[in-house]
């Protein structure tokens, strides 16, 4: 077994230590730590279920080995669900029926949300091309890239905030 | 006759609907939407062992030795199973869930005992402490394989000589169809028009692979619970541990996605294998090689057609033969044909079929269940060869269509009368228009329009005595509870039954939770397959619902003093809708209901039309309880210089019967053009020599969103189905007709056909050179 | 699980080339993770090179982009300038992997993996990139055209680090545009890919660059098919001519994703329709 490791990292604004052996995942150490809603879809970057924020950045965590977020932050699907104001996506997905089996949910958002940081007003080919990482076998992006479009918009409204 | 003067039935018209059809959000979408559901995969137990399925690289092979004493000997190796320390059982492959009905005899070996038949066949379990471990142990069991003969298409399976894989003669099911006289049907026709089409070998490519976790409780039953769409494989399982049927529980999640490629038994048996070994809960989630190699595929097929048509379009006569590759063991091969077989002529209206069809095993992967389930392959054909029959008369396409469609009171090829609304061609119609005004062609860039109507049974074959049971109850403060043992395999399956109850019970969908998807505590209601989980659940759902309204306004028209008749339910209250003064709340009636001894609760179970099997030599019979009908139109562009193809737009038009969540159905006409535009262009699972060379997610192409273009749903409702309030199936016929639409938009656009799916760019390359 | 091994993580570049020699680099990790797993890599010791400051920095200078050796795919996207600075790379990586491969994988891992499917390698060959490496003696500068050795080999020794890679912005008249040729349009291997440089005075071409992905062991420039181009009116004639020398000097193979034949058909089509959309644009 290799050597464990204490990490100190900021898991959707909350301190944390995980102890992983340099072999593991990200994806693997969140899941083991509780952090179900990290998805494991392919494991080799394939399908973007697993994405995660490190430090805003979308990232696929079963690439991403849990020694490199030492000292960052890691936002998950949890982590846009801040029960005080959680984000417009979340409503704009339930509200437009963009989530079927679910399983590809939690790395779209997350994938969706990295993209309307960058991108406020987004095309379709804008998010056309924040997505192509993450496949979904149930719905055909239709209601999804409606819904960003919606939370997109209530965004630039000043929605979302507290 | 004209379709106007048959009255399909239908019904419950011009009833006013307070909670089904509107697009409600659906109970299982927040918890998805937030992160917070749980499923199979994200439960774990203290003490939990880690699983690993040991596996063949090859396809065809005797095994010579497998030794698993130095993994046995690891630090942490809790078990290791190899054929030699099962009893000689066998594993069903059969439809599950049959009432009834005596089962195939299509059993396979478990574990590789000394023969392996395809690439992935399983050789040994193994559990351990940690993944990490089991991982060891699997590079330490020591095993060898003598190579041997196969073979890896159905007609050299056929050759005198060829390897048998399945005995006696590698035909695993035969179907035929004889329906007026075909001779005299090609005498009449003035154009016989004759071609071949091939599908390929696919995968489901669910997002969630198999997983599961077992644990044998203090009662020794084994509880397995798991991503599954059957949760009533638990008697299979029961039978192949030797144990009885009511020591084994299966649980289901919410199922990260299923397609058909969840239908059959996955992980459950070695998980329960290895937890009755083992006693300790036992994990076993398959790495996305693993689900590549581990379940089913979607049948290869060639479908040739020779149709007779007169020189206005009249289809005078079908002749079909159908061949399919079942792979290495039977499973669901000889009713996938079945499906194929009675689909081939379509939504057509034709006097004089022949079909004749064979599924032939081979060394490849084995075929089974997946959305479509043969119709879908029957239609690649014979929308394409619609078209070509099209151009070759040179009448419009979609004339010919119309000509030729099946009317409400028509019977199909096997006889059987068609009852419900035929509207494929209101369907194609509505298509075509929202396709709207054609893009421009460019240079090499042409545009071309394609459309594919279908005809596509919902509900199980009538001969299996389909049945599903649902238990609906109000608690005394007014909120309802459904219990039923469907499996939510991601399109919502478990929030229509909460809708329907809603509907009924004068609730909104808040008010109602429901409880699904485990053998032991819920209602068994079948499996969530052959489109039949809304139109058998929803109607066992609606019963009960509708007898327990019955009780409760009975009971509301006494305590208000009014005649049950008066009495409604809506809105959280109970009342007479004439006069303001005599309501209550639902609560006030529970609750009054509750200290009376009021039965709360109902339990009802529907059952589908049950037939006898269909006659063997003419295939005559009633074979499906009834279908639906639609079209997929799509325009898409191509670069007729290097072949490749994009989808410019994409319109579903189905008559569901009766929406009972439109934006639901909606998701499943999306759902539908993405998965069958993946099969047209892109999707292919290669094999060779039997093993599977492109087992992963950058060699297995789904579209991406950057493949999609915006899909359009047009929803009718005919109210004509047998579902609830007339609903019928959308799950598989939403998928149905998109690549054959996609292959004749092809067509059109490059004027000559690609014959074989996928069309991709090299192939229209190739096809525009000849 | 992934295969044990060492993981070292040094904090800035001094140790980083301290502890090259016998590591294996990871960087994004979007390769070397995925081998691992599939067992092809069996590397003991990762080096891991997120934690050097000013890696991922791009910079423009006296009309000379220089980006840093872990500047990733995601990097290019958001950099407003490369359009500009780097046309046929910026298109490289809009149809790169997804959103998040394109935050882990890096442009100089790209580069290195040697891949002859490598998407970056066509459109900086077209920019004659430079590459440039470090070890703890000193720095040298490699041309990338000079880089590849064979397939999936190169120049950089066991001791070195590329820590930068660098090119000429494209001037005004000169048109640099790449396209990739794929089974599906989203985060796809590449079937074919060609990026073409133009450079234009008035009506004749004084400078060509084409370079070709996944048609021979390296990705490559067509020479040959160059030279026709320098100094000429691109008529469509001598276009097509050259659209047709570029097929003939590539060598590509059968495998899953196409044939040969396939590949040469679709060189001399999207080498012909790039370079005379760059003339067209260059002028």
């Amino acid at each position: 077994m290799s050597l464990e490791k204490a990490i100190t990292v900021e898991i959707n604004g909350v301190a944390r230590e995980l102890s992983a052996p340099a072999n593991e995942t990200l994806l693997d150490c969140l899941r083991r730590h509780g952090q179900f809603e990290v998805k494991s879809g392919c494991e080799k970057g394939d399908c973007g279920a697993c994405a995660v924020q490190i430090d805003g950045e979308a990232v696929d965590s079963c690439l991403t080995l849990a020694w490199m977020v030492e000292g960052k932050k890691v936002t998950t699907l949890e982590g846009l669900n801040d029960a005080d104001s959680p984000h417009p996506l979340i409503a704009a997905f339930l509200e437009h029926g963009a989530v079927q089996c679910g399983y590809c949910t939690p790395g779209i958002m997350i994938a969706a949300e990295a993209m309307l940081r960058d991108i406020p007003d987004p095309t379709d080919d804008d998010i056309a091309l924040a997505l192509s990482g993450n496949l979904c076998r149930c719905t055909g992006y239709t209601k999804i890239f409606t819904a960003i479009k919606q939370a997109a918009e209530v965004l630039r409204a000043g929605g979302g905030d507290d | 006759m004209t379709d106007q003067e048959i009255p399909y039935r239908q019904a419950e018209a011009n009833v006013v609907l307070r909670q089904v059809g509107k697009p409600l959000e659906r109970t299982d979408a927040e918890g998805k939407a937030t992160g917070r559901t749980r499923y199979a995969g994200d439960y774990t137990m203290p003490g939990m062992l880690h699983a690993k399925v040991l596996r063949s690289d090859i396809a065809s092979g005797r095994l010579k030795h497998l030794d698993a004493s130095k993994a046995r000997a690891l630090p942490g190796v809790v078990c290791v199973l190899t054929a030699q320390d099962l009893p000689d059982r066998l594993a069903a492959t059969d439809m599950p869930g049959q009432t009834g009905q005596k089962r195939a005899s299509t059993d396979r070996q478990i574990l590789v005992r000394e023969i392996i038949r395809h690439h992935g066949e399983p050789l040994a379990l193994i559990a351990a402490e940690t993944p990490a471990i089991a991982d060891k142990a699997y590079d330490l069991i020591e095993y060898e394989i003598e190579p041997m003969p196969g073979v890896y298409d159905t007609e050299a399976a056929l050759d005198p000589g060829a390897p048998i894989v399945t005995e006696p003669d590698n035909i695993v099911g035969e179907h035929k169809i004889r329906k007026g006289d075909t001779e005299k049907g090609f005498a009449e026709a003035d154009h016989i028009i004759e071609n071949t089409f091939h599908t390929q070998f696919i995968e489901h490519a669910f997002l969630e692979p198999e997983v599961g976790l077992a644990w044998v409780d203090e009662n020794g039953v084994v509880n397995i619970r798991m991503s599954t769409q059957v949760i009533e494989h638990f008697r299979f399982i029961a039978d192949a541990l030797g144990v009885p049927h009511n020591k084994v529980r299966i649980l289901g999640a919410m199922v990260g996605g299923g397609f058909g490629g969840k239908e059959d038994i996955t992980v459950e048996l070695y998980l329960a294998l290895l937890a009755q070994a083992t006693r300790r809960p036992v994990r076993l989630a398959y790495t996305r090689e693993d689900s590549f190699v581990g379940h089913g595929k979607r049948h290869p097929f060639s479908v040739s057609h020779k149709t007779g048509v007169t020189k206005d379009g009249k289809i005078t006569a079908l002749e079909v033969k159908i061949s399919a590759d079942s792979g290495a063991y039977v499973f669901l091969s000889p009713y996938v044909l079945l499906y194929c077989a009675v689909a081939a002529p379509g939504p057509y209206r034709i006097d004089n079929v022949k079909i004749d069809s064979a599924a032939i095993a081979t060394n490849n992967m084995y075929t089974s269940a997946f959305r479509g389930f043969g119709a879908a392959q029957a239609c690649v054909a014979y929308e394409a060869q619609m078209d070509e029959i099209a151009k070759t008369l040179g009448i419009d396409r979609f004339e010919l269509r119309r000509r030729n469609f099946m009317r409400t009171g028509d019977k199909t090829a096997t006889g059987q009368t068609v009852e419900s609304a035929i509207w494929a061609d209101e369907c194609m119609t509505q298509a075509l228009e929202a396709l709207g005004e054609k893009t421009a062609a460019s240079g090499p860039i042409k545009i071309g329009r394609g459309v594919a109507t279908y005809q596509q049974s919902y509900g199980r074959i009538t001969w299996f005595h389909d049945t599903s049971e649902a238990w609906v109850g109000i608690e005394v403060d007014g909120t309802v509870i459904v219990r039923s043992g469907v499996t939510d395999i991601g399109a919502g399956q478990a929030s229509a039954l909460g809708q329907i109850a809603a509907e009924l019970l004068g609730v909104g969908l808040d008010d109602v939770v429901i409880y699904n998807s485990d053998s032991a505590v819920t209602p068994l209601a079948g499996t969530t397959t052959a489109t039949r989980a809304l139109y058998m659940t929803g109607r066992a759902v609606h019963t009960a619902s509708s007898n327990l309204r019955e009780r409760l306004v009975a009971f509301a028209a006494q305590e208000l003093d009014a005649r049950p008749d008066e009495v409604d339910l809506a809105n959280g209250q109970a009342f007479v809708p004439d006069d303001p003064s005599k309501s209550m709340s639902l609560k006030d009636l529970a609750a009054r209901g509750a200290s009376e001894g009021l039965e709360r609760s109902e339990l009802a179970m529907f059952r589908a039309p049950f037939t006898d099997p269909i006659d063997q030599e003419t295939g005559q019979g009633p074979v499906f309880p009834d279908f639906t009908y639609g079209c997929h139109a799509v325009e898409v562009a191509v670069d007729t210089e290097t072949g490749e193809v994009t989808v410019l737009k994409s319109v579903g038009a189905h008559d569901i019967g009766q929406a009972i969540n439109p934006q639901a159905v909606e998701g499943q006409i999306e759902g539908g053009a993405l998965m069958g535009q993946g099969y047209a262009l892109s999707e292919e699972l290669i094999y060779q020599e039997g093993k599977l060379v492109s087992p992963s997610f950058s060699e297995y192409l789904i579209p991406t969103s950057m493949d999609m273009p915006e899909i359009k749903c047009i929803i009718l409702e005919s109210r004509s189905g047998l579902g609830p309030f007339g609903a019928k199936g959308i799950g598989e016929p939403s998928l149905t007709p998109v690549a054959p639409a996609i292959a004749n938009a092809v067509a059109d656009a490059i004027g000559t056909r690609v014959f074989d799916l996928p069309i991709t760019p090299e192939k229209i390359v190739r096809a525009l050179r000849e | 699980m992934l295969r044990e091994f060492e993981l070292d993580m040094p904090g800035n570049l001094q140790e980083t080339l301290a502890r090259l020699p016998g590591g294996t680099l990871l960087a994004g990790g979007t390769n070397l993770l995925v081998d691992l797993r599939a067992r092809r890599e069996d590397a003991e010791r990762l080096i891991w090179l997120g934690n050097i400051d000013g890696f991922r920095d791009i910079k423009i200078e006296d009309g000379r982009v220089i980006i840093g050796g872990g500047t990733t795919i995601g990097d290019l996207l958001r950099n407003p300038a490369m359009a500009e600075a780097a046309p046929s790379l910026v298109a490289a990586a809009r149809v790169f992997g997804g959103q998040m491969v394109r935050n882990q994988a890096t442009v100089a891992g790209n580069v290195c993996s040697g891949s002859p499917a490598a998407d970056t390698v066509p459109p900086l060959l077209s920019l004659d990139a430079e590459v440039h490496l470090t070890c703890s003696t000193g720095s040298r500068t490699v041309p990338l055209n000079d880089f590849y050795t064979g397939f999936k080999t190169n120049q950089r020794k066991h001791d070195e680090l590329v820590t930068g890679l660098s090119w000429a912005a494209p001037g005004p008249h000169t048109a640099n545009l790449f396209y990739k040729l794929a089974r599906r349009k989203g985060d796809a291997i590449t079937v074919v890919g060609v990026a073409v440089t133009v450079t234009r005075d008035g009506d004749r071409c004084t400078e060509a660059r084409i370079a070709l992905g996944a048609v021979g062991p390296t990705v490559f420039r067509a020479k040959d098919a160059e030279a026709m181009l320098t100094g000429e009116p691109l008529a469509d004639d001598l276009i097509d001519s050259a659209a047709r020398k570029a097929m003939e000097e590539s060598s590509p193979i059968d495998d899953l994703r196409a044939s040969a034949d396939y590949r040469r058909h679709c060189i001399h089509v999207l080498t012909r329709r790039l370079l005379k959309q760059a003339w067209e644009d260059a002028a």
